[in-house]
């Protein structure tokens, strides 16, 4: 096998690799398993047929969330627009919550509430949500995967962790302060 | 020194390992000496480690799986499988349209070839099947296939005769799943029916019908299915299914599928639409 021969199946293997991620990235986008497989499915056709590519020995994992991220906008076009931005009322409430002790989640309760919160959010959060605790880009790279400036993809996932929590935090049962039993 | 402010608004990009050099040094700085920013921080790490803890992290499903290392199997081969088919489709589109009686319902188990194709009709029919690809150009139609599907496919225009019209327009395509691969659903209107060809693998999907018609090499499946008039064969590797409501007669059917279109004006209630 030649060294080209060699780089394309290398290639071709860590492309591969990439496919729950993948998976779950188009999930998180369109909360639709069927539709989800055809943009994963579609994001393979077109990075297997890119003329310009990473070398295998990068990181393709961007290159690829990149391409899948560019159907998935074509393929909304298509649909019924879903406000981008939704919600800003409860944006501007949301992010002037600040964190205490007493506010600390307990994970273990509160992770339906999160699974829920974090499904209900709109998809300029979700996407940053499943980048960033999904796959553990960093900013630079979530910024180049969403083609925004990386301020953007810091404020967007503080308002996304301020709703997640603010929504949490709503599941609540009250607690009786100062009760005697 | 950094104030409680100033250290908040950096407390995310820090905890996300997104802080370097004298920033960073001067957030831990403060936290060392700051314990309501120490709580906030423990407060926010709870939260990423909690959402960390809840995404879901779904295996792609086995049928995707396999789909996927099919693409990247052929993208690193370098022989095609380049299959036209303009004639056979031309002859199925017409013999669609020589409306004369109908097929008794079929009683027989359809098979998946016959099922998609009939599911995909009724869907596109009823506006719940979205076009990928929206042409009347053949040569757009078929690049979008390109790549996407498991063989290659050339889309015909229709062989109009001297002083024929064509009697069908090609509205476009999209992918559509059959047995863990995908198929092409190509979709035609004539007047305002619809009809719905789907092709696939013959590997993974082949015809039947409840009556045949053999017509040179090719053996044409003919069958009616809730409604429904369905056309299935096979020819050069790959299989088709052509969906309609139109009414077909198989008794023409072989002058319809290989006539010229001089042989065809001679069959009884056959009329292509005149210019």
């Amino acid at each position: 096998m030649g060294r080209g021969a060699r780089e394309d199946a290398e290639f071709r293997r860590k492309t591969v690799g990439c496919l729950d991620g993948l998976f779950g990235f188009a999930l998180a986008l369109s909360r639709d398993r069927a539709v989800a497989e055809d943009l994963v499915q579609e994001a393979y056709v077109r990075a297997l047929k890119a003329a310009r590519r990473p070398l295998a020995s990068d990181d393709v994992r961007p290159w690829l969330f990149t391409i899948l991220h560019n159907v998935w906008r074509n393929e909304r076009r298509r649909r019924v627009a879903e406000p981008l931005d939704d919600m800003p009322e409860i944006l501007e409430t949301a992010v002037a919550i600040q964190p205490s002790a007493e506010e600390d989640l307990d994970r273990g309760a509160a992770s339906d509430s999160i699974r829920r919160a974090i499904d209900d959010l709109p998809e300029t959060y979700r996407e940053v949500v499943a980048l960033r605790f999904s796959e553990g880009f960093s900013y630079q790279q979530i910024a180049a995967t969403l083609d925004c400036p990386a301020g953007t993809v810091m404020s967007r996932l503080a308002r996304a962790r301020a709703l997640i929590k603010k929504a949490v935090l709503a599941t609540r049962v009250p607690r009786v302060v100062g009760g005697r039993t | 020194m950094t104030d409680c402010d100033a250290a908040r608004r950096s407390l995310l990009a820090y905890l996300d390992g997104e802080l370097v050099g004298d920033e960073r040094q001067a957030v831990e700085a403060h936290l060392q000496g700051c314990a309501a920013c120490r709580r906030s921080y423990a407060a926010e790490e709870g939260l990423t480690a909690a959402i960390e803890a809840a995404l879901p992290r779904p295996a792609a499903p086995e049928a995707l799986r396999a789909r996927v290392a099919r693409l990247a199997e052929r993208s690193g081969s370098r022989t095609r499988r380049y299959v036209t088919f303009a004639a056979t489709l031309a002859a199925a589109v017409a013999l669609l349209a020589i409306g004369i009686g109908r097929f008794r319902a079929s009683e027989a188990r359809r098979n998946d070839l016959v099922s998609v194709a009939i599911d995909s009709h009724l869907r596109y029919a009823g506006g719940r099947l979205p076009l990928e690809v929206r042409s009347e150009k053949t040569d757009d139609v078929s690049r979008f296939f390109e790549g996407r599907v498991p063989f290659h496919l050339t889309l015909p225009d229709y062989p109009v005769g001297p002083g024929e019209q064509k009697f069908y327009t090609l509205e476009g395509g999209r992918l559509v799943s059959l047995r863990d691969d995908y198929a092409a659903y190509v979709a035609y209107r004539m007047e305002t029916r619809p009809i719905s060809l789907l092709v696939a693998s013959a590997a993974r999907a082949q015809p039947s019908g409840r009556e045949t018609v053999t017509s040179g090499r090719l053996t044409f499946h003919l069958d009616s299915v809730a409604g429904l008039n369905v056309i299935t064969w096979v020819d050069n590797g790959l299989a088709y299914a052509l969906v309609s409501d139109l009414s077909v007669n198989g008794d023409k059917s072989c002058l319809v599928c290989h006539g010229s279109p001089s042989e065809r004006k001679k069959i009884p209630g056959f009329s292509a639409p005149r210019i």
